[in-house]
């Protein structure tokens, strides 16, 4: 459904009824509470009707709908139908229900009185209508899991270097009676440290970077739409796993340097 | 093998073997050594003779293909791996050529790792650890990293450190190797003292000072004692 918009006098005589426009739409046109348009339907070919701005809305972020430039305005659904070509037509309309109502039967019943209506809740609606996010959400998935692997693997040699660039101190720890099982803590100790710090210092630049891009995308889109989150949820996972990552780099390090005699980790 | 009282090391039939592109080099062929309480033993040899390999046999780093060592009462390789390591953390110190302090660590840090690493109390170690400085002449360089002291300084440090734990034993390997012969000659008269004050030394050198320094000289030869002498 196509309509025009044009801002017209304030009529005199039958009282105008009043619609809601989108807040980028009232910044574009400009257009403010009080102000008159004319509207009409682009295929109806019916002469415009004058409506009043009676409020300006915020249209609710959604990811379906960003990438399409398109405004949005309430009509009273009489008025809507006044202004469409054909009466007694709708394609989609909301229901909202009184608290503690149940969704379920208020389905079954629109779609038992009106036939050949479906009705969805709001959620199926939703899981309907983001099966596309599912699939890069899984994209998501599989990144995150390549840049752990990635990340853990980088660790693991970050360990392996230092541990190796310090054979010849542990072997003096361990000439001069320092156990093994001293020096193997240490070691995963240190990289737990390592894998933990990292882990921290990569939670704050994903929430710098994650706030960077949501104003780049807030300002290119005009949305409240956040595209990056850094969740406490991820916060803590990142930390769990750069605690597990760290004492398995740390492990595998240490066990390389203790099964080598002391006298002969100086030798390269 | 006997246990006799006051014998610190007693070595017997020590031979060590070195694989070597198939085939084994032997470094000792039949070493018997005999160190007492409080005696100070040079170990002297040209180049190649074995004697780093029989001080690592004699202090418990390396074992040896065949033969037994006793040090301190203990048959030395009838212990585990951990018990030799506590054996050598508390009741042997050890000094290397090239002083091998930890660079991350300050000097008395350094000091206070073997006292750590033996349970001491903070407070205790930290207290030992500038006494020991102190008792070789680097108490005003308690807080300075190895890469900041002079080699002589390093070697002291080394010296405090394996005095940590009030050893019974010290093992040298070559400590004067690195140093000129002013400072060489100061790590020698604190070795001196420290005999004096009844710790037991061996110390392998090539250094001729360190060895006349010492009132009991081993000489080796292609992987043989050849000679012992007490100088009178």
């Amino acid at each position: 459904m196509l309509l025009s918009l044009a801002l017209a006098a304030v009529l005199a005589g039958d009282p105008v009824p009043g619609l809601l426009v989108e807040r980028r739409l009232a910044e574009a046109v400009p257009l403010g509470v009080g102000d008159t348009v004319r509207v009409r339907a682009l295929a109806s070919g019916r002469q415009p009707r004058p409506f009043v701005v009676a409020g300006v809305f915020e249209r609710a972020a959604d990811p379906n709908r960003i990438a399409r430039n398109d405004f949005e305005v309430r009509f009273h659904l009489s008025d809507l139908e006044g202004l469409l070509p054909t009466h007694d037509r709708v394609d989609r309309f909301a229901v909202v229900l009184a608290p503690g109502a149940r969704g379920d039967s208020a389905a079954r019943w629109i779609e038992t009185t009106a036939l050949g209506t479906r009705a969805y809740s709001s959620t199926g609606l939703a899981e309907r209508t983001s099966a596309t996010f599912a699939v890069v959400s899984r994209f998501h998935d599989a990144i995150g899991i390549v840049t752990i692997l990635a990340s853990a693997i980088f660790l693991l040699c970050v360990m392996v270097i230092r541990v190796d660039e310090r054979r010849r101190d542990m072997g003096v720890l361990r000439l001069i009676g320092v156990s093994r099982g001293t020096v193997f803590r240490a070691i995963v100790l240190e990289a737990i440290g390592i894998a933990v710090v990292g882990s921290a210092a990569g939670a704050v630049l994903g929430m710098i970077v994650a706030r960077i891009v949501n104003a780049y995308y807030a300002h290119l889109y005009d949305t409240t739409l956040r595209f990056a989150l850094v969740t406490p949820r991820i916060v803590i996972l990142a930390a769990l796993l750069g605690l597990a990552l760290g004492a398995l780099a740390g492990a595998f390090a240490a066990w390389r340097v203790v099964q080598v005699a002391p006298q002969k980790l100086g030798e390269r | 093998m006997t246990d006799e009282p006051g014998r610190v090391i007693e070595a017997r039939g020590i031979i060590k073997e070195y694989p070597y592109q198939g085939d084994a080099v032997r470094a000792l062929r039949g070493v018997d050594v005999d160190v007492s309480a409080g005696e100070m033993v040079a170990v002297v040899g040209p180049s190649g003779c074995g004697k780093s390999s029989l001080l690592n046999v004699l202090a418990g780093i390396d074992p040896p293909t065949r033969g037994t060592v006793r040090l301190l009462g203990d048959d030395l390789y009838g212990l585990d791996e951990g018990a030799r390591s506590r054996l050598r953390l508390r009741r042997v110190g050890f000094i290397f050529q090239r002083f091998h302090l930890l660079a991350v660590l300050s000097a008395a840090e350094n000091v206070e790792l073997p006292m750590a690493e033996a349970g001491v109390p903070k407070r205790e170690r930290r207290d030992r650890a500038r006494e020991l400085l102190d008792y070789v002449g680097l108490g005003h360089r308690t807080a300075h990293r190895p890469p900041h002291l002079s080699g002589g300084e390093q070697q002291r440090v080394a010296i405090a450190r394996a005095l940590a734990n009030r050893p019974e034993v010290i093992f040298a390997d070559e400590p004067t190797g690195e140093l000129d012969r002013r400072t060489g000659a100061e790590i020698i008269d604190l070795f001196a003292r420290l005999n004096r004050q009844g710790t037991t030394l061996v110390v392998v050198t090539h250094d001729a000072k360190v060895a006349e320094s010492a009132p009991r000289v081993v000489e080796m030869a292609d992987g043989l004692v050849v000679g012992s002498g007490v100088r009178p």
